[in-house]
């Protein structure tokens, strides 16, 4: 099985000429099948810049970046629209469409995949509801959701499209602990079972116990590792 | 703190689980979507993404309404305009268009009926010469100041002359009342003329056939036909050849407006007026009925403002209707910026979410020209009731209509794409 992620020599600068100021130099990372792992790092370190060009939503500048096997350096527009595809994301907002409901949230990750009918869509997606624990709340539009539902919802999105990587960008930020705690479980838990591997970015501390690895991100570049189990309770 | 302790790897393999799956309690994981090798549907690329703006639109009852109205008005003003031009362009030529002869002859330099150049009265007799020709009546054509019987007001009024026995002009309830006609004095009036003329048809209905006044002169009216009104004349009267000049005095015989010409059975109308074109002096020029009527209206659409005034009304309301549907798609999209770069993030292409963009405006397009067209139908019933304007829906209006509409969204709903790059997946983290 080769790595989902494969990063060697990345370096990505916002800006140009005068006023460029890189934020990522020389980035080496690479995350083994089905594996688990938190990126932290003092706010303005470039987690979320790293986050985006491996979710191949901007463009590359330099280095190597293999995700799921495909090569993002240079690679075409639509060649990271179809990636993204195979990319489950999950946002600081739960960010689902207002005028959908739970279920048809879900089903939209599904949407793009024209092999699908739309009962398979629909059966797919209440399935998914009920893996997160929401199989009573198909119906519901996001509005009607507590933020722990939605976010459970946007998990069992980023899942429904059996995705080969999820990333996500402090996804318990707008949760309390408790249902914080209880959605990033869920989606250890959906992701171990598939063997699906994770790359969040976290400033909460109390979700580190999830990770297989920790990585600590300063000033642009990747710090010596520690090990999850070394991070001191706060 | 670490309440939850990791659980230690599971060691032996489940089928379907990598090795490191952790509490498994038993429960089914959902099935994986079927990914079968079924051929692309373009159906489902066109019709995914108009649900998608559908249930977008739905959500918002009052934007969706506004959307609706304001295409409907769009609609409305276009029908409006569009069939005030056509019913001004109708009636202008009515006197022209009921008109039932094969051939006219009229002076090349006529630019419009109510102002002919006259033409020799022999030409009619030379045309009658040619074999195809059974019949050519000259026609004498006049405005007159008509006096209301009622209440005495004046009013001018077109005279139509020419000899009735011919058989070459005909109006609808002409054929009955030529014996009356014959006698000296004695005119019919066109029933739909306005009703600022008096209420002849009641009065004749009330009283049997009474004096009128025309030209300072008083003639009987003997019975109705049906031409209706036109620009340059709001009546009509018709009468023989003999009392029109009796009416108008100052007119010489030997000048006629018109010659009407009825072709002998089985000739060819395209190779008469070619033979007659050859025939004729430069003074005359030949047209059939339809070029007659478009001679006319040719006039009235290049010479005058009119054509022009109602293209202007047409095109301000599908400006305004397009400015009304920009601004819904465009604050649509604005308003839900997040959500598109969600759906951009999630591997959604600019061009899918472009078609659902053009979708929307195209749903709005239809949603809002059916109400619009009832009301215009509505409209154009009780308008054309209260202007005597021929105010008619007719299935190639209606289509044209459509189109403009459709054209009108669609052009608002490419202009409103253009926020979609506003929405930036690279900024939702
Ligand atoms: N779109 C942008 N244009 C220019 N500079 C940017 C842009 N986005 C981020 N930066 C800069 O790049 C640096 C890294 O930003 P980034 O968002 O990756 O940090 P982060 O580690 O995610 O921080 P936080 O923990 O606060 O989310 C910061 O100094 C930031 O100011
Ligand atoms: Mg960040």
């Amino acid at each position: 099985m080769t790595a989902p992620v494969e990063i060697a020599g990345l370096g990505y600068a916002y800006g140009e000429g005068e006023l460029r100021r890189p934020v990522l130099r020389d980035i080496a990372l690479t995350l083994a099948p089905g594996e688990i792992v938190l990126l932290t790092g003092p706010s303005g370190s470039g987690k979320t810049t790293l986050l985006t060009l491996i979710g191949a939503l901007r463009a590359m500048q330099e280095g190597r970046c293999r995700v799921l096997g495909e090569e993002l350096l240079g690679a075409s527009e639509g060649q990271r629209v179809a990636l993204r595809r195979r990319i489950g994301f999950i946002f600081q907002q739960h960010n689902l469409l207002g005028f959908l409901t739970a279920q048809q949230n879900v089903a939209m990750s599904i949407e793009l995949d024209p092999a699908t009918s739309e009962r398979a869509r629909l059966e797919r997606a209440t399935a998914m509801l009920a893996a997160v624990g929401l199989s009573d709340r198909g119906a519901s539009r996001p509005a009607q959701l507590s933020g722990g539902q939605r976010q459970r919802v946007a998990v069992a999105r980023a899942l429904a499209g059996d995705p080969g990587l999820i990333l996500a960008d402090e996804p318990t930020a707008a949760l309390d602990r408790q249902s914080g705690g209880e959605v990033v479980r869920l989606l250890r838990d959906l992701a171990k079972r598939r063997g699906v591997p994770i790359l969040l970015v976290t400033h909460d501390p109390r979700i580190l116990d999830i990770a297989d690895r920790i990585i600590a991100m300063e000033d642009g570049r990747i710090v010596p590792t520690k090990q999850a189990e070394a991070v001191p309770a706060p | 703190m670490n309440a939850h302790a990791r659980h230690p790897p599971v060691p032996a393999a489940t089928p379907g689980y990598l090795p490191w799956a952790p509490e498994l309690t038993g429960e089914p994981s959902p099935p994986p979507v079927a990914r079968s090798p079924r051929r692309i549907d373009p159906a489902a690329a066109l019709w995914l993404p108009a649900r998608l703006a559908w249930r977008q639109l739905r959500a918002e009852k009052a934007r969706l309404f506004s959307a609706i109205a304001g295409v409907m008005f769009a609609c409305v003003l276009v029908f409006m305009q569009l069939g005030f031009r056509s019913a001004l362009f109708d009636s202008a030529t009515a006197l022209l268009a009921s008109f039932r002869a094969d051939l006219y002859l009229m002076h090349p330099l006529t630019v419009v009926s109510f102002k002919p150049e006259t033409l020799p009265r022999v030409r009619a007799s030379q045309a009658l010469a040619l074999p195809e020709v059974a019949q050519a009546v000259p026609v004498y054509l006049a405005q007159a100041t008509w006096r209301n019987p009622v209440n005495g007001t004046r009013r001018p009024i077109q005279l139509v002359g020419f000899d009735l026995e011919a058989g070459v002009m005909d109006f609808p309830g002409l054929a009955p009342l030529i014996p009356a006609l014959k006698q000296p004095d004695t005119m019919a009036f066109d029933l739909r003329s306005r009703p600022e003329f008096g209420p002849v048809p009641a009065l004749l209905a009330d009283r049997g056939p009474f004096q009128a006044q025309v030209a300072n002169r008083r003639m009987e009216v003997v019975g109705l036909i049906e031409i209706g009104p036109s620009f340059g004349a709001d009546g009509n009267v018709v009468m023989s050849e003999t009392n029109f000049r009796r009416l108008v005095k100052e007119r010489l015989v030997s000048q006629v407006d018109l010659v009407a010409i009825k072709l002998a059975p089985g000739a060819d109308p395209a190779a008469a007026a070619a033979r007659l074109r050859a025939v004729m002096p430069p003074d005359v020029r030949v047209f059939n009925g339809r070029e007659l009527v478009q001679f006319e209206r040719d006039y009235w659409e290049e010479a005058t403002p009119i054509g022009f005034i109602f293209m202007f009304g047409s095109i301000m309301g599908l400006i305004v209707g397009m400015v009304i549907v920009y601004q819904i798609l465009f604050s649509d999209i604005a308003s839900h910026l997040k959500e598109y770069a969600t759906l951009k993030a999630m591997g959604y292409s600019n061009f899918y979410l472009g078609r659902a963009v053009l979708s929307a405006a195209l749903i709005l397009a239809v949603l809002g020209f059916l109400p619009g067209f009832a009301l215009s139908t509505a409209l154009y019933d009780f308008v054309g009731k209260g202007t005597f304007l021929p105010l008619e829906m007719d299935a190639e209006r209606a289509l044209g209509v459509f189109a403009m509409i459709f054209t009108m969204c669609a052009t608002a709903g490419l202009l409103a794409m253009r926020k979609l790059r506003d929405a930036n997946p690279a900024d939702m983290f």
